[in-house]
Parts: C-alpha cells; structure tokens; sequence
C-alpha cells in the first residue's frame, strides 16, 4: 500500500466513523554515524526508518495512534478513536488549517556533500588531531561522525499539508587524559563543520584542565556559569516557560506574567530561525515564530501550542512539539531557546568574579532539578580563581538553588553563546555572572 | 514475520563483504499510555514499533543498519548497508548452519483483552489516593503504560530464539502547595508481567504514599551540606550501587579500558560486607528478559562481587571479541534502532545481617536517605550524583526531622569501600537506565544500607536544636 493511500484511507475510515478531523504526522528518518577507535571502525550504523502518527478529534477529544507499518488502516483509525473516547478533558484541541509558512532555508552542511568515505576518513583525522596533541592525552574514548535527515509531513483534513527536511551533521570526540594514576574525560562537538583542529584542540584542553582537580570547603560563593553550564541549567528549567505546565500549576512562574521575575541582565528568546535548527513549522502545523519569554527581566508570557493558546485566549506561538518523538501526544517545547549574549568577553567576566568559582560543566540533569519547585542541585566542575585569577581546577563538588533565584541574581552576561547538542529542542546560553550560590564539597 | 529461507539469504548477504558474524533482530512491539491529572484523563496513545536490525561483526568491529520496512527488498539492502562496513570478500556459498528454534516465551494474553475503561479505572483509584491523602496536595498526575515486545533473533549460527516481554507500569507524581511552594512526592512501580498484576496490587497505597512524601517534604528543611554518614533504605536506594558500580562494570566502558574497574577481576573493590548480583532470570520483574537478552543468550543470574571481591563484569558478545570473557546475558537494546550492548538488569546488593534500627542509632549526625531519585555516573571516573527525594536528619541517632533539596555525590570505588553495615531484608525498584543502546526497563535494588562518608550536596540548611 502506497503511503498517500494509507494516509487518505485513515482520513476516510476516521470521518466515516465520526471523527470530526483527522491528521497525519509523518517521519522518514535517514541516519549514518561512524564511530572511529584506535583509526579503526569500531561502531557503523546506518537506518531508515518511518512512522506515522495519526490524531482523530471525536466529541472534542483528540486520540492518538502510532504505526511504523503501513498495513491495515482500519485498525490504526479504531485504536485512536478509543483513545479519543478515553479523553476526558474539557480542553478543546484545534488543528490547523492551511497556513502561509516563513521561506527558511536550511544551513549548508559541508559533510552531507561528503562521500561515505571521506566521512570516515574525517572522524578518523578528529581521533588523529585529537591523539596528535600529545600529553596528557592518552587516547580517547569516542571519536563518531553523524549525519541525520527526517523529512516531517503534515497532513489534515481541514486542508493542512506541508512538508520539510531537516538534517543536520556532528562530530564529536571524547579524549582520555592521564597524569600520574589519575585519569579524566570530556567531549566536544560540531554541527555541519569539518574544522577538525579546533574541535580537538577545545576537547583536550577541556578534559586537560581537570586533572589534579579537588573539591572546595562548603559555603556561598560568587559563580561564573560557563555558557555550557548555564545552557545545561536553562534546559532543564525550560518547562517552567511552557504553557502547559503553567496552566497545571506546575511552574513557579505562574501568575507573573507582567512581572520583573529576573535581573536586567536575562533576556531568553525562543528562536525558531536560529541558523544552528531552523524550522519552518511546529509539530501541529503552526508557522514558526520567535518569541521573547524573558524581556531585560521582565516575564512576557510562555510557550504556547494551539490547545494552551486557545485556553489562554491566545495565539500558539507555535511551540507545539511532540516531546517524546513522533509516537508521542503534541505537547509544548522550546525551538531554539537561547539567552541573549551581553556585551563581556571571558576574560572581563573573570575579572568581575574576582574571587568564586568558575562552573564549567553540570551533570545529573534528571536527577538533581525539579522544575516544579525550582529547585537544583548538581554536581559540577570547573575552577577556583582569587583576585581574577585562575589558581586551580575544581570537582566534585555540587552546586545548588533555586533557579528562579538565579534569575534575580544574574549580574553580568557574556558576548559569546555556546549551544547545545540539536535534539527536539536546543538551547543556547553565555557565560553568566551569579551574585552567589551554595557549593557542597569535601 | 521472517521464513527461514529468506532469513538465510539476509544473513549471507551481510556476510558478504567478510563479516565473521550476522545477525538479525526482528521487532513488534505495541503499547499503550494514558495519563489523567486534575482534569480528567489528558492524553492517551497507542504506538507499534517494527523493524528490523541487521549487525555484523568483523572480530570485535560492529556494523549495524535497522529499518522499519519489512519486505523482503529493503531486508536485503539493509544487509548490505551492514555488510558496506567492511571492505572485504568471503565465500557465501558456504552453507549456513540449520536453525535451531527456541521459543522462550511463557503464556499470558498480554495487553489484549485490556480496554481503555480498565487502564482508566486504575488512574482514577491511583488519583483519588494520592488526591485524597492530605488537602495540601494540590495537584495530583497519573501515568499508565503497558507495552508488549515480540522479539526473534537469528544468526549465522543457527540460533533462533523467540520471547514476548510484557511490561506494565503505574506512575504517580503528588504535588504538595502552601501557596508560595511546592513540593513532590513519586512513586512509579512497573512489572514484567501481564495486566493481571493489578489484581493483586494495593493500588490505592502507592497513591497515598507518593502523598505523604510530598506532603513531607513541603514541611522539610533545607538539606545541611558537607560529609556525612548516611543510612540509605533498600528499594530505589540500589540506584547508588547501579550508578557507583553498576555502570562501570559494563562491558562498554571495561573492554576498552574505560572504567575504573577495568583489570581488576578477583580483587577487592568493595568492603567485605557487599555482594551484589544481576539476575535477568527473575519471575515478572521490571529488568528481567524472558528467558533471553537480545543477542540470543540465555538470561543468568550473575554476581558481580562477593564479599567484596569483584568477580564478574556484565559482557555481550561483540564486547567479548575485544576481551575474553564469558557471555552473561547483558545484551540489551531499547529497540531495533540500537545495537545491542551490555546492561544491567535486576542489579541489587544482596541482603546483610545488620540491625537496621542499630545503623541509625550509631550515627552520631547524619542522612537517612529513605527514597532516592535519579542519578548518573562517568563510567570512567567513577563520579556520581544522585538526587534524595526523602531524607530525614539524623542527629545523636535519633531522626529529627524531614530534609529536603539533597544530592550525594561522590565516587564508585570510594564508596563502595565505606559500606559498613548492610540490613537482613533486599527489596527492588524500577527505573529506566539510559546508555548507549537506549533507555531500558531496569530493577534496582538493596537492603537498608550505611555508608560511613559520604558528600552531601545542598542549599546548606542550618538544623537547629
């Protein structure tokens, strides 16, 4: 059975059975990755893979069902509307029609022109670039070269139908470092550039700098969040500004809209254009559009998709994303959730740290945060540094507050972003200046 | 899904290009998930994933393609996308060993009879619990999820090994509010069985407890930070040993030098009073296989340490060709979209013979961590941290009073050398572990248990009195 068959018998079947809208989401994902050992394959992969996601509106109410197999529609079309029927919210779900879409245009990606083999001969030369460094590198963990394409379709019977491919490429490398018995590790990553040598170069010296590390006294101090910690802190607050959880009462940010809720210096735009993941549509078929959620401080409203907008009386800014993939229901996410950059460099916001720590990297995302009450605890690394001046490397230690909190005490935010791995959402911070935090350590 | 005829010709075409091993893994998995909070059920979804992934392994080198389309075009090109590895040639006219099927599935009617009514009925009982348990419960969500996975694996040795694997779980998140904060209480039991297993479980009383926690922790203080002995309760506390150990003793991370724990088998990495044991055998369990991993080796029962002594690692076929080292039925995968890897699954310490009331009223000031949350590890350094969803101060070895917002962080072979009391009575929990191979069903689990220092990470509260 042919896919526009299958697609327009499920929209047949489900009117017939007294659906009152029917749509389709549709996925074709291509995937290559190489991952490179000791210059040789040690791990290959490559998929095809599709999946269709059907939504029913039956009295109100939208069903869901999910097949990878194009085979007996009827059957797909039953399982949604028993779902719909299992609904019981009062909360009415639109979908939408026809729509007029921004003209984006997907970056240039120089390794989706590469062949097979020159791929494989990139990741092997990152593994070389990287061991080619010398001490203390001893060799390293991974070294894997990426490459995805998903073609999304959207299709309903209110007449939406629109279509895009996204892709995007990544290299990434985990060096080993060794100095006397103590070992350390640390990644880095490119999208869509084949410059190997600062890829290797920023990876070493990441992992390099930790070693001989050790943790700080307990107390309060003053904290210099790299952008990679800060972007890490930001995603895993990222619900607080979606609009479902809102409407739950789960964000402690309900109610403020209007409101000062952070220092001056926060400004968070949702920024579906940005060049790193552009989309020209959501997951519901909504245009995309950029969003400011935080204004200089202020809170301008959330993150809407087209059934907490229509609760709110407002428009879905079009932040209606399937969360879990094209099997999950439509929920609310960022695109490209990005802190505005400040105007310091590094090196000033050192100077205006004077004395505190540097945090360079947070781990333990989904253990150590609740999003409900705010609340962060993390384990985290990074340095000491006196009277502006770097005196030693820091670990094991935890770092904790309230985000919320941190909000308020943001006093300085640096001119250089750093993004994090595309997924669903992407999230890009600066370094950020803290008037202080509690830090936890032996 | 597969003839065995046209099974043959995929695993030849995968070996053409000098593969020394194929293997195909053949998928069908259908589930459902509902969810209800304060307005009534929110979402339901159904989803069937099926697919094929076809490996080939070239000494310890690994290929893998998967694809959602079956027929019998697209099989063989995924083989040969596979085979695309390896440059080289071999001779396929060899005769491929006749299979030998295995069908390790044990009877149950799975999720098929079960209506949405029935999945309903458990999420409103799950609601009303936890809703009516305190009227500082504000918001109360529910989960339901129950999927059945069909699973075949075939190779070029002449292995064809079937199992079914059903799995259940209950999910409920309780929010406690005073109107300027809140707080939460979880709890999220799953089974390897079929919907049967709700008739037999108290489900009202997972309600009410995901309740009490939360309601308990609005009325906490801040978590005091520093080095501490803490006392940590069997159950989901056994995510400390999965993350100290657990994941370090994988053969990922052990076969390529990664871990910490890497060469050194048949020493002492952990106090004389620690056992600890994976068992995929286990009977309806969350982490347990059905009989088989998803390379086609038997489910085992295996310890990892024995009193201290380490004496096994988790191994998968593929990860053996690089090391020696006996296959334990580890390989794992979330679905045909990954290659197989070695994982845990029911990991626990096995029980003790300390008084679990004596390892608290020894401790001069401390943690009792009764419920732990999530955490993670770096397989090669060992480093932690993990999140304490319900702890309780310890001061003079008498509880005061409920602390909240606590980390513990610290360092696997540390730690596991400063266990100095381990309880009479082991019980488990259910988690999702995620690794290179996906996010998989796993139990962790341990008796009441003391680690003599251990980092505590927080807000700093002060404790008074």
């Amino acid at each position: 059975m042919k896919y526009e068959d299958f697609r327009r018998e499920l929209f047949r079947l489900a009117l017939e059975n007294g659906c009152t809208a029917a749509e389709t989401y549709k996925k074709e994902g291509e995937e290559f990755s190489v991952g490179i050992l000791s210059q040789e394959i040690d791990s290959y992969s490559v998929s095809r893979t599709l999946g269709i996601s059907l939504r029913v509106q039956k009295d109100g109410k939208d069903g869901y069902a999910y097949t990878e197999c194009i085979e007996n529609p009827a059957a797909l079309v039953q399982r949604a509307i028993d779902n719909a029927l299992a609904v019981e919210t009062a909360d009415e779900h639109p979908m939408q029609g026809p729509q007029v879409y921004p003209a984006i245009e997907q970056p240039e990606d120089p390794i989706a022109a590469c062949s097979e083999g020159e791929r494989i001969e990139l990741a092997k030369k990152l593994e070389q670039a990287v061991l080619s460094q010398g001490e203390p590198v001893v060799r390293c963990e991974s070294t894997e070269i990426s490459l995805s394409r998903a073609k999304v379709s959207l299709h309903n019977t209110r007449g939406l139908a629109v279509e895009e491919t996204r892709g995007c490429s990544l290299l990434f490398t985990s060096p080993i470092v060794q100095k006397g018995e103590e070992v350390q590790n640390d990644y880095a990553f490119s999208c869509r550039s084949t410059d190997l040598h600062s890829l290797a170069e920023k990876a070493v010296r990441q992992a390099s700098s930790r070693l001989g590390a050790s943790p700080v006294e307990p107390g309060r101090y003053r904290i210099l969040l790299q952008g990679r910690a800060a972007f890490t802190l930001l995603q895993a607050f990222s619900p607080i500004f979606c609009a479902d959880r809102v409407q739950k009462g789960l964000s402690p940010l309900r109610e403020k809209v209007g409101q000062t809720v952070a220092s001056p210096q926060v400004t968070l735009l949702d920024d579906p254009f940005d060049p790193g993941m552009p989309l020209r549509f959501d997951d519901e078929g909504t245009p995309a559009q950029p969003t400011v959620l935080l204004q200089e401080g202020k809170l301008c409203g959330f993150l809407h998709n087209l059934k907490t907008a229509k609760k709110n009386g407002v428009s879905s800014t079009g932040n209606g994303i399937r969360p879990g993939g094209a099997a999950s229901p439509v929920g609310v996410a960022p695109t490209n959730l990005i802190w505005q950059p400040g105007t310091f460099s590094p090196d000033e916001l050192v100077q205006q740290l004077d004395t505190g720590l540097i945090i360079t990297s947070m781990s333990g995302i989904h253990a150590g945060v609740n999003p409900i009450s705010g609340s962060f605890s993390l384990l985290s690394s990074g340095f000491w540094v006196e009277k502006g001046r770097i005196v030693r490397p820091v670990d094991r230690i935890t770092v904790a507050g309230s985000f919320p909190e941190l909000l308020q005490k943001v006093q300085a935010v640096g001119k250089n972003l750093t993004f994090s791995f595309p997924g669903t959402s992407r999230y890009g911070a600066p370094d950020v200046l803290i008037e202080s935090l509690n830090v936890a350590g032996s | 899904m597969l003839s065995p005829d046209l099974a043959k010709k995929i695993l030849c075409e995968a070996l053409h290009t000098g593969g020394d091993f194929a293997e195909l893994f053949c998928e069908d998995t259908s589930g459902t998930t509902l969810s209800l909070s304060n307005d009534g059920v929110e979402d339901a979804s159904y989803t069937r994933c099926r697919g094929v992934g076809v490996r080939v392994l070239c000494g310890a080198r690994c290929s893998y393609a998967y694809t959602a389309d079956i027929g019998e075009e697209a099989l063989l090109a995924t083989a040969r996308a596979a085979a695309a590895a390896f440059p080289g040639e071999k001779d396929t006219t060899i005769p491929l060993p006749p299979f030998r099927p295995v069908c390790y599935e044990t009877a149950g009617d799975g999720f098929s009879g079960v209506n949405n009514a029935m999945r309903v009925s458990l999420l409103r009982r799950l609601y009303q619990a936890a809703r009516g348990e305190s009227e500082e419960i504000t918001q109360v969500q529910c989960r339901y999820m129950d999927s059945e996975q069909r699973v075949l694996v075939i190779n070029s040795e002449g292995l064809w090994a079937s199992t079914r694997r059903p799995y259940t779980r209950l999910a409920v998140t309780a929010v406690a509010s005073d109107g300027t904060e809140s707080q939460t209480g979880r709890c999220a039991p799953g089974f390897g069985q079929d919907f049967s297993v709700y008739d037999t479980l108290d489900v009202e009383a997972l309600g009410r407890q995901a309740a009490r926690q939360a309601v308990t922790m609005l009325h906490a203080v801040e978590c005091p930070a520093g080095t501490f002995p803490v006392v940590m309760d069997g159950g989901f506390g056994g995510v400390i040993f999965h993350e100290a150990c657990g994941h370090s003793l994988e053969a990922t991370g052990v076969a390529r030098g990664n871990s910490e724990f890497a060469n050194r088998l048949g020493t002492r990495i952990a106090a004389p009073c620690v056992t600890a044991v994976d068992d995929g055998t286990l009977a309806g369990e969350w982490g347990s296989l059905n009989g088989v991993d998803d390379e086609g080796t038997p489910a085992r029962r295996t310890v990892l340490i024995e009193n201290g002594i380490l004496k096994s690692y988790l191994y998968d076929r593929a990860n053996a060709c690089r090391v020696p080292h006996p296959l334990t039925g580890s390989s794992r995968r979330e679905s045909y979209a990954y290659a197989p890897t070695s994982r845990m699954t029911n990991t626990f310490l096995a029980p003790g013979r300390d008084d679990p009331e004596e390892m608290i009223a020894t401790m001069s000031e401390g943690l009792y961590a009764k419920t732990l949350g999530g955490g993670s590890v770096n397989p090669l350094t060992g480093e932690f941290n993990f999140a304490v969803d319900e702890g309780y101060w310890v001061r003079d070895g008498k509880i005061l009073c409920p602390v909240r917002g606590a980390t513990l962080v610290g360092k696997g072979s540390d730690v596991l050398m400063k266990i100095d009391r381990v309880g009479p009575r082991m019980w488990m929990a259910q988690g999702m572990c995620g690794s290179v191979s996906g996010s998989v069903p796993v139990n962790v689990g341990q008796p009441r248990i003391r680690i003599s220092a251990m980092t505590v990470g927080g807000k700093g509260g002060k404790i008074e009195g």
